[in-house]
């Protein structure tokens, strides 16, 4: 682990930018998260070594979609590539952040975060230079989707930050896609602040290719009467953590997350989430689906925090796992913090393999067993695909790849 | 008219089946033969393994033959899967029709009708095709489109459920249909079209075995045969009048055929 050794001794970059130093500074003295942990300590040791095996790579090759191009109807924008981003139409604007707003909020953020807690975006941000940082601020109304690509190049590690602040009123479709090459590592971490009134459907694609590894983490701060929607998917990485991180900061704001990790092979792919309510009234509904083949590992650890100031709050967290092998290993553990007396809560979890009875009636009629476990696999992933804010039927890619698992 | 049905050969021959599952025998020894345009009603107390028989001719994985044969259209069947079975022509009408969640009827009905047309040479169907194909099929059973766009079973009454086993039925055109308790939970009316449905799907070259604890479906459907299961045994068979017998006098009537056998 070359990159932690530079970290220690403080010779990993040479021109170091302001949030760099104070990130860096904070990860010297303990630049690797604490293994026992309980965020950590199911993490596979080999598999997060990989992870930071590769050598840092500043500038990557030249981005090649392999996904149709929907310029026409969609705003794509691919961090690390685009320079000047400015739309600006009657009803909608999406502007470039400046840098001094970018260091403000992210050093607001960097402020309060905890070593162990918070080592993946601490990372990510000791890494991503300027051009890798992509800040936009979003205004209006009947704004095209957009798209966001991020993307590590074969044999390095490569760090992708995305910043968005939606203002007021702001009702906004965005699609998040992390494509990591083979034998890479891509860190990505991204900061939403909605403002007030404002609404994001957000769905984030991960996948990789043999040997990709990723950490993904994602903060979201919701002012009060805005509404978050999450839809995502992660598959096909030998190693990969999603870290959800949502703070509701005055209540009163409405999220709604479906997820879905599917791993095969000997690959472990978790999720991490934690929703913090900060204030009353507000909503929260979670599913987590996990499917495991093969000899892999599936994980999913969620909190809510439900403080005395958060009363009346609504939250529901399931977590629906497959398991298709003898072989393969699921860990769930969905959790509530409550302090306030006043609140609906619930959560669970479910570890099941594919239902035979609804297998032998699908052969029973003709389908055979491949292609009867295939459409109880795709009526198991429709729930979470459906909620992903694009069109399924656009993505051939996505289609592709879903009919592999 | 039996001995007419009797000049061609047997669809299905069960011959001294004997069956368990999980080490735990259901089925000790029944034997059953079901010719061209014959119809056969199974009746018998809840457990005597009614159910199980229908499932192990339509080749359950959870059930192991441990003595005899499944003979269909004279080929031995024992190791054929499920699919394979319907593909050649099994039909198997559940009891409790399975809810799939997120798989589109249509879409399933597609799928499965185009397996048995590829077995039997036909060309297979799409979407378009198969609309018009199944417009004309919802009409047997009175079942609205809307059912179509619907998931499998998802939502659906009681009695919607059996109609659509029916719908499939007519779809996959089988050799021979076994309908395990179609009748159960089916109000007059509904018991009246599923009857109707069948009716006009089964001919002189289709054998039908239907599994009841009931006569009125019997009144509906008249059967040319008529068996008594218990204990894993057929240990009577008649006529419809035996039906007729067994609707007055209970199943504790037919105790002392078991201690016969």
């Amino acid at each position: 682990m070359e990159i932690i050794e530079k970290i220690k001794t403080n010779k990993l970059l040479e021109y170091q930018t302001e949030i760099q130093k104070i990130c860096l500074h904070k990860l010297q003295s303990n630049p690797l998260p604490n293994p026992k942990s309980e965020l950590w300590r199911l993490s596979n040791k080999t598999k997060f070594s990989n992870f930071l095996d590769y050598s840092f790579n500043e500038k990557d090759l030249k981005f090649d979609s392999p996904y149709p191009n929907n310029s026409q109807s969609t705003i794509r924008l691919i961090i690390g590539e685009n320079c000047q981003i400015e739309f600006v139409e009657e009803n909608y604007s999406i502007e470039q952040l400046s840098e001094d707003e970018v260091d403000k909020y992210i050093k607001e953020q960097i402020s309060s975060f905890d070593q162990n807690e918070n080592w993946s975006d601490l990372l990510n941000l000791s890494l991503s230079c300027k051009k890798n940082i992509l800040g936009l601020k979003v205004n209006g109304s009947k704004i095209p989707p957009i798209e966001i690509f991020s993307h590590a190049s074969s044999n390095s590690l490569n760090a992708k930050t995305l910043v968005i602040f939606l203002e007021k009123n702001c009702d906004v479709e965005l699609i998040q896609v992390n494509l990591g090459k083979e034998n890479s590592s891509l860190s990505q971490s991204t900061f939403f602040f909605l403002e007030e009134n404002s609404s994001l459907n957000h769905g984030v694609v991960s996948y990789g290719e043999n040997g990709s590894n990723l950490l993904n983490s994602l903060n979201v701060i919701q002012q009060k009467n805005s509404e978050y929607n999450l839809g995502s998917l992660h598959f096909k990485f030998n190693y990969a953590r999603f870290e959800i991180n949502i703070k509701q900061s005055q209540g009163n704001a409405k999220t709604n997350i479906k997820g879905m990790q599917i791993t095969k092979k000997d690959e472990q792919i978790s999720t991490y989430t934690k929703i913090d309510f900060n204030g009353p009234n507000g909503f929260l509904d979670q599913i987590n689906k996990s499917l495991a083949d093969d000899k892999s590992h599936a994980i999913f650890e969620g909190s809510i925090i439900v403080p005395k100031i958060a009363q009346k709050t609504d939250a529901s967290q399931l977590s629906r796992n497959l398991l298709l092998s003898d072989l393969a290993q699921i860990d769930t553990k969905p959790q509530l913090e409550i302090i306030a007396d006043d609140v609906k809560c619930k959560h669970g979890a479910t570890i099941s393999q594919l239902n035979e009875e609804e297998l032998f009636y699908m052969r029973t009629r003709g389908v055979t067993l491949a292609e009867a476990s295939k459409l109880q696999l795709s009526s198991y992933f429709q729930e979470i695909i459906s909620f992903i804010p694009v069109s399924k039927d656009k993505w051939d890619l996505l289609d592709k790849l879903l009919n592999e698992n | 008219m039996q001995s007419q049905m009797k000049e061609s050969d047997p669809i299905l021959e069960v011959e001294n089946l004997f069956a368990s599952t999980n080490n735990l025998p259901i089925l000790k020894g029944v034997s059953l033969t079901v010719y061209p345009g014959e119809i056969h009603a199974i009746m018998g107390r809840n457990g005597c393994g009614k159910s199980t028989l229908s499932k192990i001719i339509a080749g359950h994985p959870s059930y192991n033959i441990t003595n005899g044969d499944i003979k269909y259209s004279g080929e031995n069947i024992n190791s054929l899967e499920p699919e394979e079975r319907s593909q050649s022509g099994i039909f198997l009408g559940f009891q409790y029709p399975i809810e799939i969640p997120g798989v589109s009827n249509l879409e399933f009905l597609r799928v499965s009708t185009n397996a048995r047309r590829k077995f039997l040479n036909k060309e297979e169907l799409d979407t378009f095709d198969f609309e018009e194909l199944v417009k004309e099929k919802l009409e047997l059973v009175k079942m609205d489109q809307a059912f179509l766009s619907r998931s499998v079973n998802q939502g659906f009454s009681g009695g919607e459920k059996k109609r659509n086993e029916i719908l499939q039925m007519a779809l996959l055109e089988p050799k021979i249909a076994i309908l395990d308790e179609t009748d159960s939970g089916l109000d007059i009316d509904a018991l009246r079209i599923v009857a109707s449905g069948i009716k006009k799907i089964s001919n002189t070259q289709t054998g039908i075995i239907l599994i009841t604890h009931y006569q009125r479906l019997l009144d509906e459907i008249e059967p040319n045969y008529v068996h008594v299961m218990a204990d894993g045994q057929i240990i009577k068979t008649g006529g419809s009048d035996l039906a007729l017998e067994l609707e007055k006098k209970g199943y504790e009537w037919t105790d002392h055929f078991v201690k016969e056998t």
